[in-house]
């Protein structure tokens, strides 16, 4: 199976301080890869490298590769917009649009200048069935986004990023402010989209990692320590620091 | 790659086009400002009046010449036998004058009796540079009297030769230039001193009881709305309101129309929201463990505000001062309607004047505006306004530290 | 002891007493100031609607003619404000046209695309320009702008009475309220939400697009609100108008170059005696004026609340 992501070598600067350490790593296609971690240690990151979030920050300065499709994307030269298209993200707090339900989904194609109103209704109604929304809402698509719960405004999210087709959809934290019944649908969505999309997830629960992720990476400060088989990394760690973390000596 | 988005160019040019829209508004304004009023701008203006005095005066005699050693210009010209130089200038509605350049201490000119009948007869005029010539009379080696100046349409330099050959002088009518702001600049502070007096107390104790005794009462919010519609209202408005509801007030007092008092009263009006915001917002920084504090050591409520809150929200308080002053001499509406526009030299209490800001309102107004004058005072404004504007920023920077 | 204790009672019912009347002192002062609108209201309503009663002491007017006239004319009595009402309409609204763009893009550029340096720089000047007084943009209109259009008519072959026209005064009141209506909408669009921003980025939408589809439209309500009270300033404001309206004696005024009249320049126009059908005729004219204020804020806030709801 050949890779989604595979990242050489990359450093990355928070102006003098340095937030990344030569991260080296392959992320396979159709797979949950976790990165876990304590606070702090570079996870949310290099999340956002991957689809060069990082470029907001103003004072931040990266060295090395990461191999997407063939290509080095951490080049200057690249469609930045065009390869966000491609990786999408889901960040940790619910970030809906003040729009409706329907405009939030297909905001991202009206961005890409699609104006066909059958191809825009399609891809609602897809992006809302694979993001297990549909028919909770398909009677109110036109209802603001913000009258739904917190649970429903996250897959409103998953769905918004779905419906853009991307190659991997990158999540932050995405169930961190959610409570356990909202979580646990969460969790049962990205079993389900693993199948479609490949799926890295950023997260502060090392259980969620160990349900839900087929590959895990372990971070502390800047570096990757570990990566490998969850199973296998919870198991049995081949670093004593991993082992600590998962056995909650420290974090 | 992406298509290139028309769209998104067409908006990026046009947020950058009218963004600059602004900036080069306000340096229009200013060149503009400054170009016509700078040339006006003298010293003399704070301190002249506004209406020119004309003087009608005997000339003493002389008997000896005035020698000087200034140096003169090219275009003045001095008459060493009467110690008199003057010169030609424009007055601001660029007719030609003939104005006084200089005096020798000795001359005659400086002893110029008043001869106009009246309470000031006989009394000593005090001629000055800057002042206009109009005529003098002179008297002839054959004893005849004759004029001399622009009256007979010459310039400066013909009046002198003129003057040069009489045997000696009679009288001269001359006239203060006027085109002073005195008379409004005095008027206004009267303005700003009654205003505040007026609208600091209500406001400070409005903002007090909003804030520290009714704070969740159960009319405060339809309080707090009512004063801030009075926001939304044009300020003509507050000038109708002063003429028909603060005019009784001032007929107590004995003013029988527009006066300064009752420009001052509407003006405290105008001020109130801005006073009583500003320092809700000052009081409400200050923190509750100083109220608590208080309490605890047994203060009630009043000296717990008074002792503790009021020094505590003083910046505030500057600040809405000083905010204050701003509005009050850019205040133009509501004082035509209850100051008058007549240009007052000697303001009074109980009668109508002009603020700085009206007087520019009365120039150009009439019937042949004054673009110089009224640009000069505008310039004056202007500074005053801008650097109450900076003394806020700084004020409101440097305080913020304190806690 | 005993005496400490009686000293202490006494103060307490002194503090007590003082506690009392500063509250008072307080209320009232808080009652007063809450007053000032409804005491505004009240007379000049009074006064406006007087000249329309049967006992005037000038002269009973006839409220419809004055409603419905369509022409003003001080020497001959003749006081009709209805074109008066439909030329303030009409410049107000204009220059709303003409500064909302203008304000509403550079709000947009200070906030979220300048360097920081410039965008200090115009907020600076945006906050000058609002310190102006009044009569100051009065000489610069009547110094600047009429001119300006002089030139401009003569350059088009238009007859213009020396550049006193609708143009100067919606050119005038489009300045005037620029920086309202700037600084409004500068403090809307920095509430807007970053995370709104960072889900449009994620997903893949350019810096242009995000910033008006999510930024302007999450700070709408905001800007509409900044859009509210520069109408209302450019309704209301009198000096400045006046300097360069030309007051005509009829109307309304559609042409562009034409001479014009609003309710706040006739306000001050020919303002000699205070005494009078003349001057009583003002405060009608000011009765009418707090009116469209008030029925246009209410129109706006209507149309705002209906957009509101189709757009969710």
């Amino acid at each position: 199976m050949e890779n989604s992501f595979t990242i050489n070598n990359l450093n990355l600067f928070y102006g003098d301080k340095q937030a990344l350490k030569n991260i080296n790593m392959d992320i396979s296609r159709y797979e949950v890869t976790a990165f876990i971690g304590p606070s702090g240690c570079g996870k949310s990151t290099l999340l956002r490298c991957l689809n060069r979030m990082n470029d907001l920050i103003p004072s931040v300065r990266m060295e090395g590769d990461i191999i997407f499709d063939q290509e080095n994307i951490n080049k200057d030269k690249i469609d930045v917009v065009q390869l966000r298209t491609r990786v999408g993200m889901v960040f940790q707090k619910p970030n809906p649009f003040p729009m409706s339900i329907y405009e939030n989904v297909i905001y991202g194609l009206r961005c890409q200048n699609i104006k066909d109103k059958n191809v825009l209704n399609k891809v609602c109604e897809t992006s809302l069935r694979k993001a297990a929304l549909w028919d909770e809402v398909k009677d109110r698509l036109n209802d603001n986004a913000y009258g739904l719960s917190g649970g429903q405004q996250q897959r409103l999210c998953i769905a918004r990023a779905i419906a853009m087709e991307p190659e991997v959809i990158l999540m932050d934290e995405p169930t961190s402010a959610l409570d356990p019944i909202a979580t646990a649908k969460i969790e049962e969505l990205i079993q389900e989209l693993k199948k479609d999309y490949t799926i890295i997830i950023v997260t502060h629960s090392m259980h969620q990692a160990a349900r839900i992720s087929d590959k895990t990476a372990f971070f502390l400060m800047g570096e990757v320590i570990e990566m490998g088989e969850t199973r296998n990394l919870f198991h049995v760690p081949k670093d004593k620091r991993t082992e600590d973390y998962i056995t909650g000596r420290f974090g | 790659m992406r298509k290139l988005n028309i769209k998104d160019i067409i908006l990026d040019g046009l947020t950058y086009l009218f963004s600059s829209v602004s900036i080069l508004i306000l340096i229009t304004i200013f060149i503009f400002i400054f170009q016509r009023g700078f040339s006006s701008l003298n010293l003399g203006l704070f301190t002249s009046p506004y209406w020119s005095q004309n003087y009608y005066g005997t000339i003493p005699e002389s008997n000896r010449i005035f020698e000087s050693d200034v140096n003169f210009d090219k275009n003045e010209f001095y008459s060493e036998k009467y110690g008199i130089a003057l010169k030609d200038d424009f007055n601001a509605r660029n007719e030609v004058i003939v104005v006084i350049s200089y005096i020798h201490p000795d001359s005659p000119f400086n002893q110029l009796i008043n001869a106009s009948s009246g309470i000031n007869e006989g009394k000593l005029i005090v001629a000055e540079e800057g002042m206009i010539v109009n005529k003098i009379s002179y008297i002839t080696s054959n004893g005849i009297t004759r004029s001399a100046g622009p009256v007979l349409k010459q310039n400066a330099e013909e009046t002198i030769k003129t003057i040069n050959q009489s045997i000696q002088l009679d009288s001269a009518f001359i006239q203060t230039q006027g085109g002073g702001i005195m008379g409004s600049l005095i008027a206004t502070l009267m303005l700003i001193f009654i205003s505040l007096a007026i609208s600091l107390p209500i406001g400070i104790m409005t903002a007090i009881y909003l804030n520290e005794y009714a704070k969740y009462g159960r009319f405060t919010p339809w309080i707090r709305s009512s004063i801030e519609l009075l926001t939304g209202v044009p300020s003509i408005v507050f000038g109708l309101m002063g003429v028909l509801v603060l005019f009784p007030i001032t007929a107590i007092f004995g003013a029988n129309g527009t006066s300064i008092f009752l420009g001052g009263l509407t003006l405290s009006i105008i001020l109130l929201p801005t006073i009583i915001r500003t320092t809700e917002e000052s009081l409400k920084v200050v923190p509750d463990s100083f109220r608590e504090a208080s309490h605890s050591l047994g203060a009630n409520h009043s000296q717990t505000i008074f002792k503790i809150i009021i020094p505590a929200a003083l910046p505030g308080i500057l600040t809405a001062t000083i905010l204050s002053i701003g509005r009050i001499i850019g205040e133009s509406a509501a004082l035509i309607y209850t100051m008058g526009t007549y240009i007052s030299d000697k303001p009074e209490l109980l009668k109508g004047a002009t603020s700085l800001a009206v007087q520019i309102w009365s120039i150009m107004n009439g019937d042949q505006p004054n673009f110089g004058l009224a640009s000069a005072i505008s310039i004056i404004i202007l500074v005053i306004v801008l650097g109450m504007n900076i003394g806020v920023k700084v004020l409101t920077r440097s305080k913020v530290k304190q806690w | 002891m005993n005496n400490l204790s009686n000293e202490y009672k006494k103060l307490n019912i002194f503090k007590t007493y003082q506690d009392l009347f500063f509250k008072s002192l307080f209320f009232v002062s808080a009652v007063i100031s809450s007053l000032m609108i409804i005491i505004i209201i009240l007379f000049i309503a009074q006064k406006g609607i007087s000249p329309f009663l049967s006992n005037y002491q000038y002269g009973q007017q006839n409220i419809a003619s004055f409603l419905t006239g369509m022409v003003w004319r001080q020497d001959q009595a003749i006081y009709g404000v209805a074109f008066i009402i439909i030329n303030t309409l009409i410049s107000g609204f204009a220059s709303l046209l003409v500064a909302f763009p203008i304000s509403v893009l550079t709000a947009l550029f200070v906030v979220k695309i300048a360097p920081k340096p410039i965008g200090n720089l115009i907020e600076s000047a945006i906050e000058i320009l609002a310190s102006i007084p009044s009569v100051v943009y009065g000489v610069f209109a009547v110094g600047f702008i009429v001119p300006f259009i002089q030139n401009l008519a003569n350059l088009l072959r238009i007859q213009t009475a020396g550049g006193s026209s609708l143009l100067a005064v919606i050119l005038l009141l489009s300045i005037m309220i620029l920086p309202t209506i700037t600084s409004i909408s500068i403090t809307a669009i920095k509430a807007v939400d970053i995370d709104l921003e960072k889900a449009s980025y994620a997903l893949g939408a350019s810096k242009t697009q995000t910033n008006f589809k999510i930024v302007l439209n999450s700070a709408k309500s905001g800007i509409f609100a900044g859009a509210i009270l520069g109408l209302g300033r450019a309704f209301g404001e009198a000096t400045a108008v006046s300097m360069v309206a030309g007051n005509k004696m009829f109307g309304p005024t559609f042409n562009l170059f034409d001479i014009t009249r609003t309710m706040t320049s006739t306000m001050l126009a020919g303002l000699k005696e205070t005494t009078g059908l003349d001057y009583d005729i003002r405060f009608s004219v000011g009765l009418v004026l707090m009116g469209v204020i008030l029925i246009s804020n209410l129109a706006i806030n209507f149309v705002k609340n209906r957009i509101g709801k189709n757009h969710a």
